[in-house]
């Protein structure tokens, strides 16, 4: 018997795959590891950095006790529409689901804004025979012979994978079923999805555009999934791979490729757990992530380590992320909010001749004007190199060389000159505006779930993250930041600390009142079967805790809250329980409670879980010395208060601060992937493990 | 090392921060709007979105409004909002006090729309207004809205009035409106979630002026609408002067109406004038009020010229904006035409045919018209459930025309038949595309839609649709050698109708049997099709839209 002591995670993102290596004996990370992502053959990248970080450590594969992964190969897929060729069958005369949508015009003041193409063109959507009423009942059997047909015909064009929507079909699931064992007896090769098991919700253009989207990428996660896992038995590695779903749970791999749609956020939901992880070890039970990249900035409460979870988010939102320009997923999904601001984002005037930034983005070709590429607009890693936050020698560690003069002429051409400012006061003018955008979107996001800022405390991570992140906090009123050790791979850190989970979900409208509960028992049977086949055979997960949560609404409403209701299964017995948490869920978030209208029950949710975290940090000892080691330089920097200006400030290696160091603003730490930007009035110490923890004044400066 | 001057030091109204300042404010809006969508219970509000949010300042000009707001509803806001002030003065109003009104030369149009109105007070100082306007479910009078003769029988009129004093409901309001509605529950809650959503913008707003010491929003709105001004001048200012002309005839009720359009540009000045258009019809509603009108004719320049000046600052973008900028815009339509109906002697005015959308601009840009039909169904008691079925339209030379954002100028969305078939009973057998409906084209239109319906089986009750078709007379007119789309089609059991056939509107499903189909027209084509990319013309033939011939 091999004794294991190694835990690996895994987080495939579009540019690099990174890699932590835990250490589950000394409770410390034996191992960070980048290397680029392998666009073509995404599991090469895999093993050859899986074999990388074990090399660092001199660890064996077979050492490794669990191994988890997140990935961008299912978002990457739809928007780059490199999934399969895809059928799609619906109930005869809704053919156009899919491209119909919801007709809303999106932007009133963009009348061309345009759509994401449907998955399935028109010639693979076929209508079959049937028709089920809104209460389930089948007005008209299934024609299987023009299932047949259709089947044939769709084969017969090259279709690797079908999806199947009828209407109602979240109410009975009978002619979705029999469809598939008809696929799987015609065209076994062929990849099925139900919409009824995807996502039994009612709403046939979110239902169809979901399940569209699992069938479109069935075929290629699968494919991906064999050929890592076969790479990983040649490599030594025989214990079962986990993969993280965008609901922040984990499963199998087995469960993933059966309904690959679920994974569709993997990556942000591991960031998110990373950094519910990092507030909850500094003592904290509510934090606010803060995650900015090069494109775009992601922001997540989590509560008790636990981030919120909703049934419904958009991909490939095909216009500057606006709400409504995507297609839109039923799954659930760790609840986020995402805005087009991140280093790249473009900085201009818009037509009333305001400063703008974003959310249209520079991206990585040609990038910002600093990056010498070719890119002439300027961006907010320009004005962040022109104000002296970014070190243009330590860019990526030094990988790459910033032209600081490129940043300020691109500033001074389409900013300042245009505005009568100096080229300082517009690089200012560029920080400060992204700043707001991302502290705005932040508040919504607290407010709508009724969390105060300044209870909160946020935790920064992400390329350009923590050069910003103190800056937003102050905006929210938010009071201490954490920058984690480790921030460079902060997605692969987190899905070490998720559990095991499931959340599951079963449309049946009702009003609470007349509810047929037994067939409400049946539909928790039903889920719970569907819960203990995912978790059968994980070791320490065959008897999974759960807990439900209503999406409820009063009688007439079309917009649902979601209430949840932890350690208990909705029964009639429940139902004086469940309205008082109803109304409590509702008056926190609206106000008022309108006067005479019955409660409805629209979805009824699951959630499994089970435990088995493998990621415990041990606190490093505090050593001698103090941070005057750490100091490698000075430079100027711009900072707005309390007197506006550039000032000389000490720079600090990241590497070279222990437990027990303080620091004082205004400096910079810098480390590999990120920079911390501490303004005045803030004092960093160096944690138990590392990571800093930045306090804010109390004085007010903007 | 020498300390500059900086933004953090300039007035609070630099470029900078003015712009920080305004995009909180449309935060709070799209909250606003959020909230009245989560609560209302109507399927109009709840599930169409048909209904608009907007901070206004204590004056009543408007300093921002939801980008997912109903573009009508925030122009017209400012006119509802003077209209309080003029009979409530300032001075006069309380912490707690609603406002509504839904009258139809006050606000948007037709007695449908309710605005709600609440005065928002920094300490006992009214610093401006949250407002909301949303389509009510029922305003009572006839369902036959093509049959009225007179706003009389349209319904319910609300005069400017308070329906909650300082926080204490008028019982005598309340109780007016809800006596006088077919869906008094419904009516009354949806008007709930616009107080609500006014509240909340309201605590929003106060939040927002101590956090950068400000008195009030007015001197916001002064620079949002003077940065606005600049901006549309100098877009005005980029179209040759010169006179431009032009008519279009719509299908009317018993008979074609023509409404006649004449716009001068000179400089950076505009003036639309309807004059010459067809006198107001005595009977069915399709007459516009000058407010309803004016908000037709401002909104669609506000793109339509907003998307020059994107393209002359050669950056791919459009911010949300305020209503601001407008007033070079000076309209005039003669009194009593049917552009802008007589207060004096009220017309019916439900329906707006119309509506000053329809008219294509002098700038030469071919615009999406959209009148979809509307269908009502109604059971043994009313059920007032209305799903859009919405026209495609043309894109000009901009390329092929979209499916989806068919109804313009609206920012609602349409109903699911899942959804639709849960609350009526009502069975839908097709809602797919409409073949061969887009006009041809080197760009042709995007395909129209279809929906085929009938009672749902073991329902034994007569059902009754009403619906207010266009399109029937008048196809989409094809720009640049495109092509026309077809016409509006409506079928009962197969059997085609024509105008005169749809008389009030009303059509009742007696078995379930019956079969009621109705199909709206595509987009018309731009360019001649001869010059069709190959590649696009396969492209359709793949689709089963175009048939070959």
């Amino acid at each position: 018997m091999v004794a294991t002591r190694y835990a690996i995670s895994v987080d495939v993102g579009g540019t690099f795959t990174d890699f932590v290596l835990f250490d589950m004996d000394a409770g410390a990370t034996a191992a960070f590891h980048k290397v680029l992502t392998d666009a073509q053959r995404p599991a090469r990248a895999v093993i050859v950095g899986w074999r990388e970080v074990l090399d660092t450590v001199g660890a064996r594969p077979d050492q490794i006790h669990y191994a988890v992964h997140s990935t961008t190969i299912v978002t990457n897929a739809i928007v780059a529409r490199t999934g399969a060729k895809t059928g799609l069958l619906t109930t005869q005369g809704f053919r156009d689901v899919l491209e119909i949508g919801i007709e809303q015009l999106y932007d009133i003041y963009d009348l061309f804004a345009p759509y994401p193409p449907p998955v399935v063109p028109r010639e693979l959507r076929r209508e079959v025979v049937e028709r089920v009423t809104r209460d389930g009942d089948v007005l008209e059997a299934l024609d299987e012979g023009s299932v047949r047909t259709q089947i044939g015909d769709l084969v017969g064009r090259g279709v690797q994978s079908i999806a199947v929507s009828l209407i109602h079909a979240y109410r009975n699931p009978n002619h979705e079923r029999r469809i598939a064992e008809i696929v799987a007896e015609l065209a076994p090769d062929v990849s099925v999805s139900l919409s009824s098991r995807v996502a039994p919700v009612m709403g046939e253009y979110e239902r169809t555009s979901t399940v569209a989207a699992d069938a479109y990428v069935k075929p290629l996660l699968r494919n991906y999934l064999q050929d890592l896992l076969g790479e990983l038995r040649q490599l030594g590695y025989e214990r079962p791979l986990y993969l993280m779903l965008s609901s922040g749970g984990i499963t199998t791999a087995e469960a993933a490729m059966e309904f690959p749609i679920r994974l569709l956020e993997s990556g942000p939901a591991a960031g998110a757990f990373a950094a519910g992880y990092f507030g909850t070890l500094a003592g904290h039970d509510h934090v606010l992530s803060f995650d900015m990249g090069g494109t775009t900035a992601k922001a997540c409460l989590i509560e008790r380590g636990k981030p919120a979870v909703a049934g419904l988010l958009e991909a490939d939102r095909v216009h500057r992320f606006k709400p409504g320009s995507g297609l839109p997923i039923m799954a659930p999904t760790v609840n986020l909010i995402e805005i087009g601001a991140g280093g790249g984002s473009i900085a201009h005037l818009n037509e009333l001749g305001l400063l703008s930034v974003g959310p249209q983005s520079a991206e990585a070709d040609p990038g910002p004007a600093s990056y010498g590429r070719g890119g002439e607009l300027p961006t907010v890693t320009d004005g962040n190199t022109l104000l002296g936050y970014l070190d243009p020698g330590y860019f990526l560690g030094g990988r790459m060389a910033l032209k600081p003069e490129l940043a300020t002429s691109a500033i001074e051409r389409h900013i300042a000159s245009k505005l009568d400012l100096g080229p300082t006061d517009a690089a200012r003018g560029i920080h400060v505006t992204v700043n707001e955008n991302m502290a705005q979107a932040a508040r919504t996001h607290l407010i709508e779930r009724n969390r105060d800022p300044r209870d909160v405390v946020m935790v920064a991570f992400g390329g350009a993250g923590p050069a910003h992140a103190i800056e937003v906090a102050r905006l929210l009123g938010i009071r201490m930041v954490i920058a984690p050790f480790g921030a460079g791979v902060a997605s692969a850190i987190g899905a070490l600390t998720a559990p095991m989970a499931l959340p599951l979900v079963r449309s049946y409208m009702t009003t609470l009142a007349g509810a047929d509960w037994s067939h409400v028992e049946r539909l928790y049977n039903d889920m719970r079967e569907e819960a203990s086949a995912a978790f059968s055979g994980v070791p320490g997960a065959e008897a999974p805790q759960y807990g439900s949560a209503l999406d409820m609404r009063f009688a007439g409403q079309y917009h649902e809250l979601r209430v949840e209701l932890p350690d208990t299964i909705p029964t009639k017995g429940r139902v004086g329980d469940i309205v008082g948490a109803f109304q409590k869920r509702y008056t926190e978030v609206y106000g008022r409670v309108p006067t005479g209208l019955g409660v409805e029950v629209l979805n009824w949710h699951l959630e499994a879980e089970s435990s088995q975290i493998v990621f415990h940090l041990s606190k490093v000892g505090a050593r001698e010395g103090d941070a005057a080691e750490a100091r490698k330089k000075e430079r100027e920097i711009y900072f707005g208060a309390p007197e506006a200006g550039y000032r000389t400030c000490p720079v600090y290696d990241r590497y070279k601060l222990f437990p027990g160091a303080t620091l004082s603003g205004p400096c910079v730490i810098e480390e590999r992937e990120a920079t911390v930007v501490v303004p005045p009035d803030c004092t960093v110490g160096v944690d138990g493990y590392r990571n800093l923890v930045i306090t804010l004044g109390t004085e007010a400066w903007a | 090392m020498t300390t500059r001057a900086t933004p953090e030091t300039h007035d609070p109204f630099d470029p900078i921060h003015l712009g920080i300042i305004w995009s909180r404010l449309i935060g709070i809006t799209d909250d606003m709007w959020t909230t009245v969508l989560r609560t209302a219970v109507s399927t109009i509000i709840g599930a169409a979105q048909d209904f608009g949010c907007e901070i206004l300042d204590a004056e009543g000009n408007s300093v921002a409004h939801s980008n997912r707001s109903m573009p009508v509803f925030n122009i017209v806001m400012p006119t509802v909002t003077r209209a309080v002030l003029e009979r409530h003065p300032v001075e006069t109003m309380r912490p707690g006090d609603v406002y509504v009104t839904n009258d139809p030369w006050l606000c948007a149009g037709h007695l449908d729309d309710i605005a709600a109105i609440t005065p928002v007070f920094l300490g006992d100082r009214v610093v401006g207004f949250a407002v909301t306007i949303a389509h009510t479910s029922s305003i009572g009078g006839s369902l036959t809205s093509r049959t009225v003769r007179d706003v009389y029988e349209e319904g319910l009129r609300i005069p400017v009035v308070k329906l909650y004093d300082a926080g204490e409901r008028n019982e005598a309001v309340h109780g007016f409106i809800r006596e006088n509605v077919r869906t008094p529950d419904m009516v009354v809650t949806d008007i709930e979630a616009q107080m609500t959503a006014n509240e909340l913008g309201g605590r929003r707003i106060v939040s927002l002026l101590r956090e950068y010491e400000l008195p009030s929003l007015t001197a916001v709105a002064r620079q949002i609408q003077a940065h606005s001004e600049r901006a549309m001048r100098e877009a005005i200012r980029e179209i040759p002067d010169g006179t431009y002309r032009s008519e279009v005839v719509a299908d009317g009720l018993d008979h074609p109406v023509r409404l006649r359009c004449e716009i001068t540009v000179a400089g950076d000045e505009m003036a639309i004038d309807y004059g010459g258009s067809d006198p107001e019809e005595p009977r069915g509603g399709i007459n516009c009020t000058l407010t309803y009108t004016r908000a037709h004719t401002v909104y669609p320049r506000v793109p339509a010229l907003a998307e020059r000046a994107r393209q002359r600052r050669g950056i791919p973008t459009v911010q949300d904006r305020g209503t601001g900028g407008l007033d070079p815009e000076l309209q005039r339509a003669g009194v009593g035409g049917i552009a802008h109906a007589d207060r004096l002697a009220p017309s019916p005015v439900d329906l707006r045919g119309a509506r000053a959308g329809r008219a294509p601009p002098g700038a030469g840009r071919q615009r999406a018209d959209a009148l979809g039909a509307r269908l009502r169904a109604r059971g043994g008691r009313s059920l007032l459930q209305c799903p859009f079925l919405r026209r495609g339209w043309s894109r000009g030379e901009q390329g092929e025309g979209w499916h989806r954002p068919q109804l313009l100028p609206s920012s609602a969305r349409n109903v699911a038949v899942e959804v639709f078939e849960s609350r009526v009973p009502v069975l839908v057998h097709d809602r797919n595309l409409r073949p061969g409906s887009a006009g041809a084209g080197t760009w042709r239109g995007a395909f129209g839609h279809r929906i085929e319906f009938g009672p749902l089986p073991g329902y034994e009750r007569p059902l009754s649709f009403f619906l207010n078709p266009d399109r029937l007379r008048f196809p989409p007119k094809g720009l640049a050698g495109g092509h026309d789309g077809p016409r509006t089609e409506i079928r009962l059991n197969g059997e085609l109708l024509g105008p005169e056939e749809i008389g009030s509107g009303q059509i009742t499903l007696k078995t379930a049997d019956d079969r009621f189909e109705v199909a709206v027209p595509g987009g018309a084509g731009y360019g001649h099709p001869a010059e069709r990319d190959p590649a696009l013309i396969e492209a359709d033939r793949a689709s089963e839209l175009v048939s070959d011939g």
